[in-house]
Order: structure tokens, then C-alpha cells, then sequence
């Protein structure tokens, strides 16, 4: 795709970017085990908005209590996901950079496993799991900085703490029930979408919503991360507050999703990558093209995954199984890929 | 426009001092070359000047002002730094890649305007590589990717431009386009200070030079300082500072000859009188400007001069006769040849033509 002269985005691209999410959404909305037709669909969305109609109880509770807020979660981590993705790798100017670099992913899982193991509900899980997000993040940035210390030294630490996490969580498998906490536990840190309802979406949409915002409000400010710290300082630019902000932003989005819906992997790696390649390294184009692009995709594998087969799939099998060969073909298409 | 250094000194760890009491001063218009070993702390001294590096003791001003208690994004929409190109290129274009050299000029939450993309273009243009828009900055050559630097530098009106090595690693024909680029930069007002390897460019092209060795530095203006003495001195390499004619002028070069052998050569040259005759053509009206400006501070050794247009061919002539110290007339001699577009030879009296009545 032919980006404009100073990295902004064509209007076509700009009109794709904000159908295809969208479309996605509608067009999975019917699909399922139950089938529903568009005209149904059509009826029942007018339903609710008009309280009159005659669509059958069960479409209607399965159009808007099942799918519905399952799509908006899909939406909602797809965006926050492979934004934080992107965020990380052009703040570590490192390509493979992902929204576990910093042991997020690791300490929420944690919190997650933790939360199944002391038997809380949905909630309470979705809480423990943000803490530890946030916790780990917290380590992370304790251990690696410091007095003349660059950004790699935080990227080791990152990794670190994440697997120091990572024996948290085997621990917490070991000490669980392997009749009933073990298989939860599994199955949770493996991802899945199911049983959303919209308290959850309450608790977990508002950081990576806010997180999305301020990232794309200050989306051409981050075209100066992958620079080196002498080449930001001498734009004038804060270079503490800058990547404070991107940090905060990414890790509050990363914590946030994997709290919702367990690790989704992939997404964070893939989607920003398939930007760089079609819509180049400018973050003018790259913030709205990442949120758009992870949106529609995360939708449609989510789709898939609970559509395919009578039992669903688990999410990150399917993020792999598709994102992976879909990647390579890019990859060798283009070129491979740069910051 | 005035940026100095007063008894700058720094040190990492508090024992060791990379630096002790640098102290020097460039002016709008100036051109300071940096030389000094490797290991001297060239690199370091650029980021301690600018501030990016908190000196020890002493301190950096910016007319006057501290720099280190100048807000960020005012300094820097008046000073900029084009890093060693060393650094891996990003997939930026060239054109977003200049286009983030305006930051300090545009908010926080704000994106370039058509009027920032406009400046982008014709500082492109102005150097030459408007070529390189749309290409990435990982796709083209090191000239290339250095010019894309000094553009991203210039875009935001800069009235000092700091440069770290700009003409490392690059062939000679691109050395020469950087090396001319900044020569005119100076020109028009801005001041350029830069660290080379090169103490060939240094004579070649700046009025000012420091030599930094053993964490002492050695400033002024570059006849005076870059002698055959300070570069053993500096480097323990004994070298010829070499002089080629051309039709137009006198080039001067530095050969390395071989390693020093420790001693030192004696000390100051005696001040010498001689007389000598300057002769200089150009073809700038503007350039006479800086040209009366520099014989002015001479007046007191001038005994003759004449000057005239030649307007047939759009020229100007300008002829000077001194008695005086022959290292003042040989650093008046560097200071007209360092100006881009200058043709100036120098011819000395025989040894006889000195002594007085």
C-alpha cells in the first residue's frame, strides 16, 4: 500500500482501516454454532434498539449476551495487544520486542493462576492478574534501572522477572487440585474468550481504552523511540517522559488483556509487524493501523476458534497456527522487516 | 549568538578527570574543528558542551546563560545534533526522518503540519538529496544517510550545529560534499563544531580548532593551533603540515611521517617579521563583507591595499601588502583560504626584505 508524502495516511487506507473492524464484527456476529441469518440479525439489532419485534428469545440472548460482548473483547485485546506490541518494539528498537518483554504477561499469568488456585471468581482472577502485571513491571523497572543504564539492561531484567514468574506459575500448578484447579489453570493460561460478559469488559476495557488513546494521541512523538537516547534528547523531547509514557501505556493495555483473557500469544509479535510491512515504520500510520488491524484479526480468530469445531479451540494454538504461516509469506514477500 | 566553555571539567567517576578546564568560544559564523586521539573524549566533550552530560565542574553558555538550566525544548530549537551515523538507519524515509528534527518545534500532541513538511522539503532541497524522500533511510549509502543527518539537524533553524564525526567512513568525493556543506553553513551564520580524525579537514575548512590530549585541550584559531608541535604533541606522531598550489590557492595537508620518538620538538618559533603581499579574488559581493571584517582586525600590519570590481566577469580583486609577524600573516592567509569560493595566494619577501634600515 503507497503511504502519503509525510507518512500520513491515505484516505482510502484510512477508510479500510475503519471498516474492516467493524465489518468484522458484524459479519462474525452471525456465525456460531447457531447460525443466524443477516436478515435475523438485522431484525434483532432493531429490536433492541426499538424494544418491538418478534425474534426469538434465544437469538436475542445469544446475539447480545454471548457474542456481542465476546466480539467486544476481541476488539478490545486485539487492539491493546498488538498496539503494546508495536509500542515495545520501537521503545527497545528491537524487532522482536513483545508485550512480554517486560514480564507483564508472566506476573499477570501468575496472578491468574494465583486467583484459580485460592478459588476467587472471574473477577476477583481478573483482579490478581492486573496486580501482578502491574508488580512485575514494577520489578522489572527496579532490577534493570539505574545509574547509566541503557534499555538492554532492562530488557534482561524483564526477562528475569518473567521467569521468575514463569516458576511462580509452575508452582502454583504443582500446589493445585489436579482435578479441578490444574485443568482451569491450563486451560486459562492457554487463552480463551469464552464466558465474557460485560462486568468484565467494565473492569478490563477503561486501561486499555485510555491506554490506546494516549498512545495514539502522541503517535508521531513515538517515532522518536527507535532512536538513540542522545538523537531524542537533542529533539528537545523529554526522554523520561516519553518513555514513561509509552512504558505505562503498553503495560497497563498488556496487563489489562491478559487479565480478560488469559496469554494470547503472537498477536503482540505478528500484528505490528504486518503493519511495518504495509504501512511502513511511521507511527502516524502505524498507531491507527495496529489498533485496526489487531482488532479485525483477534475478531476473526476468535471466531474461528469458538465457530471451527463443536468444542473451541484454544486462542493462542490458533493465533500460531494462523498467524505463522500468514507471517512467513509476508515476511518473504516484503523483504523482511525493519524498525 | 556566543556558546562557551568555561574551566569545563569532567569526570565519570570522580577520580579520574577525562577533561580538566576546557575553556573556549565559538561565535555565530564560527567553525571549530575538534581533533584529539582516539580515547581523547571527543564524543564525550560534544555531549558535555550541549549539556546532554552534566560537567563535574564549570559549565556551558549559551550566550551567557547556563545551558544546563535552559529549558530542554528552547535549547534545543537553538542548538542541534547530528550524531555519528553509526547507528543502525531506521525504515524511516528520508523525508520522516527529517520531519522529527521539527520536535522541538511542534507540540506534544501535534503532528507536522503542511508548513513543518514544506521546511522538511526545502532543507532537502538546499542540500542537495531531495532525491532521498521517499527512500528509506536503511536503503541508501552512508553519504547519503549523513546528509539525511545534517538535514534532520538543520530543519529546525539551528543557530549552532554540533556535529560527531560527519565525514567518518565516507569516500572522499561524499567527505567533500559534507566538508562543503558545512563550510557554507558557516557561512551564512550558523556555528559548526565539529569532531573529525581528519586534521587535514580541520586546516582545510575551520577558522577555530581545540586539540584535546591527556584531558588538556589546546584552543584557537586553527593556523595557531594545529602546528606540526600540537600534533606531536596530541597523537606521539610526528607529522608535515605540506602545502599543494593550485591555480586558485594554496592547500595545506598533514603527512603522518612516523611514531614520535618521545621527544618533543623545540618549543615556539621566534616571532618573525617579514613582509608579504595578499592577493584575492572572489566573485561574491557578500563575501567582501567577511573579508574587510577579517583584513580590519590586521589593519595595524597593513601597509598597502587595493582593492577594485572587476565588473566585466562579475569579480572582485583585492590586493594587500603587510609588514608584521609572518605567523599572523600565515594565520590571516588560513582564514581568507577557509572561505568557501576564495581564491588566495600569499607570496613572501626574501629574507633580506625583513631587515630594517
Amino acid at each position: 500500500m503507497r503511504r502519503g508524502a509525510s507518512g500520513k495516511l491515505p484516505p482510502l487506507a484510512i477508510a479500510l482501516l475503519i471498516v474492516f473492524p467493524i465489518a468484522a464484527a458484524c459479519a462474525t456476529l452471525g456465525m456460531g454454532r447457531m447460525q443466524i441469518e443477516p436478515g435475523q440479525l438485522i431484525a434483532a439489532v432493531m429490536q433492541k434498539i426499538t424494544g418491538e419485534g418478534d425474534v426469538p428469545k434465544t437469538v436475542m440472548m445469544t446475539v447480545f449476551n454471548v457474542r456481542l460482548p465476546r466480539i467486544l473483547l476481541a476488539l478490545l485485546t486485539g487492539a491493546g495487544l498488538s498496539l503494546s506490541g508495536c509500542a515495545f518494539q520501537s521503545l527497545f528498537a528491537n524487532p522482536l520486542a513483545t508485550p512480554d518483554t517486560l514480564g507483564v504477561a508472566s506476573g499477570s499469568c501468575f496472578g491468574a493462576a494465583l486467583g484459580i488456585l485460592l478459588g476467587f471468581g472471574f473477577i476477583g482472577i481478573q483482579t490478581t492478574s492486573f496486580l501482578f502485571g502491574a508488580i512485575a513491571v514494577a520489578l522489572t523497572y527496579i532490577a534493570g534501572s539505574g545509574k547509566g543504564k541503557g534499555l538492554s539492561s532492562i530488557v534482561l531484567s524483564g526477562i528475569m522477572i518473567g521467569s521468575l514468574f514463569s516458576a511462580l506459575v509452575s508452582l502454583v500448578k504443582f500446589t493445585a487440585d489436579s482435578e479441578t484447579q490444574l485443568p482451569a489453570i491450563t486451560y486459562w493460561l492457554m487463552g480463551s474468550l469464552e464466558g465474557t460478559g460485560y462486568d468484565n469488559l467494565v473492569y478490563g476495557a477503561p486501561p486499555v481504552l485510555v491506554g490506546c488513546v494516549v498512545l495514539f494521541l502522541i503517535r508521531w512523538r513515538m517515532n522518536l523511540l527507535p532512536l538513540t537516547e542522545d538523537e531524542i534528547r537533542s529533539s528537545g523531547m523529554n526522554i523520561a517522559a516519553l518513555r514513561g509514557t509509552t512504558i505505562v501505556a503498553a503495560t497497563m493495555m498488556t496487563a489489562s488483556c491478559v487479565s480478560m483473557c488469559g496469554q494470547v500469544g503472537w498477536v503482540g509479535l505478528l500484528v505490528p509487524h504486518v503493519c511495518r510491512m504495509m504501512f511502513g515504520s511511521n507511527h502516524l500510520s502505524l498507531v491507527p493501523a495496529s489498533i485496526s488491524i489487531g482488532a479485525g484479526f483477534m475478531v476473526i480468530v476468535d471466531t474461528v476458534a469458538r465457530a471451527a469445531t463443536a468444542a473451541e479451540i484454544p486462542i493462542s494454538i490458533l493465533t500460531a497456527i494462523i498467524g505463522a504461516p500468514f507471517f512467513i509469506t509476508l515476511m518473504r514477500r516484503s523483504g523482511g522487516w525493519r524498525l | 549568538m556566543n556558546l562557551s566553555v568555561e574551566h569545563g571539567t569532567f569526570s565519570y567517576n570522580h577520580k579520574h578527570n577525562v577533561f580538566t578546564d576546557i575553556n573556549f568560544s565559538v561565535n555565530s559564523g564560527d567553525f571549530l574543528a575538534i581533533l584529539g586521539p582516539n580515547g581523547a573524549g571527543k564524543t564525550t566533550l560534544l555531549r558535555c558542551i550541549t549539556g546532554m552530560l552534566k560537567w563535574t565542574s564549570g559549565a556551558s553558555l549559551l550566550d551567557g546563560e547556563n545551558i544546563r538550566s535552559i529549558p530542554e525544548k528552547r535549547l534545543w530549537s537553538r542548538l542541534s545534533y547530528v550524531p555519528q551515523a553509526k547507528s543502525s538507519p531506521s525504515s524511516y524515509t528520508a523525508l520522516e526522518a527529517v520531519l522529527l528534527g521539527r520536535s522541538s518545534r511542534i507540540g506534544v500532541f501535534a503532528q507536522p503540519t503542511r508548513e513543518d513538511i514544506e521546511r522538511a522539503e526545502h532543507t532537502l532541497e538546499t542540500l542537495g538529496v531531495i532525491k532521498l524522500r521517499d527512500k528509506r533511510c536503511s536503503e541508501i549509502s552512508g553519504g547519503e544517510y549523513q546528509m539525511v543527518l545534517i538535514a534532520r539537524a538543520l530543519v529546525s533553524d539551528p543557530e549552532v550545529l554540533i556535529l560527531d564525526e560527519p565525514e567518518s567512513n565516507l569516500d572522499f568525493r561524499n567527505q567533500l560534499i559534507v566538508l562543503d556543506t558545512m563550510s557554507r553553513l558557516a557561512q551564512s551564520g550558523i556555528a559548526c563544531i565539529f569532531n573529525t580524525h581528519y586534521p587535514e579537514h580541520a586546516l582545510q575548512r575551520s577558522d577555530k580548532a581545540l586539540i584535546l590530549a591527556d584531558g588538556h585541550a589546546v584552543f584557537g584559531p586553527t593556523a595557531r593551533i594545529l602546528t606540526e608541535e600540537n600534533i606531536e604533541r596530541a597523537f606521539g606522531v610526528k607529522a608535515v603540515i605540506g602545502e599543494i598550489e593550485t591555480r586558485e590557492s594554496v592547500v595545506q595537508n598533514v603527512i603522518p611521517l612516523h611514531l614520535s620518538s618521545g621527544e618533543h620538538a623545540a618549543g615556539e618559533a621566534n616571532p618573525h617579521d617579514t613582509l608579504a603581499s595578499i592577493t584575492i579574488i572572489f566573485n561574491d559581493f557578500d563575501t567582501s563583507t567577511k573579508i574587510n571584517e577579517l583584513l580590519h582586525e590586521y589593519n595595524d600590519i597593513i601597509v598597502g591595499r587595493m582593492g577594485m570590481p572587476y565588473r566585466k566577469r562579475g569579480m572582485f580583486i583585492i590586493h594587500t601588502t603587510f609588514d608584521g609577524d609572518e605567523a599572523r600573516i600565515a594565520e590571516l592567509t588560513h582564514r581568507l583560504a577557509i572561505l568557501p569560493d576564495v581564491s588566495v595566494k600569499t607570496l613572501y619577501g626574501k629574507e633580506n626584505g625583513k631587515e630594517k634600515e
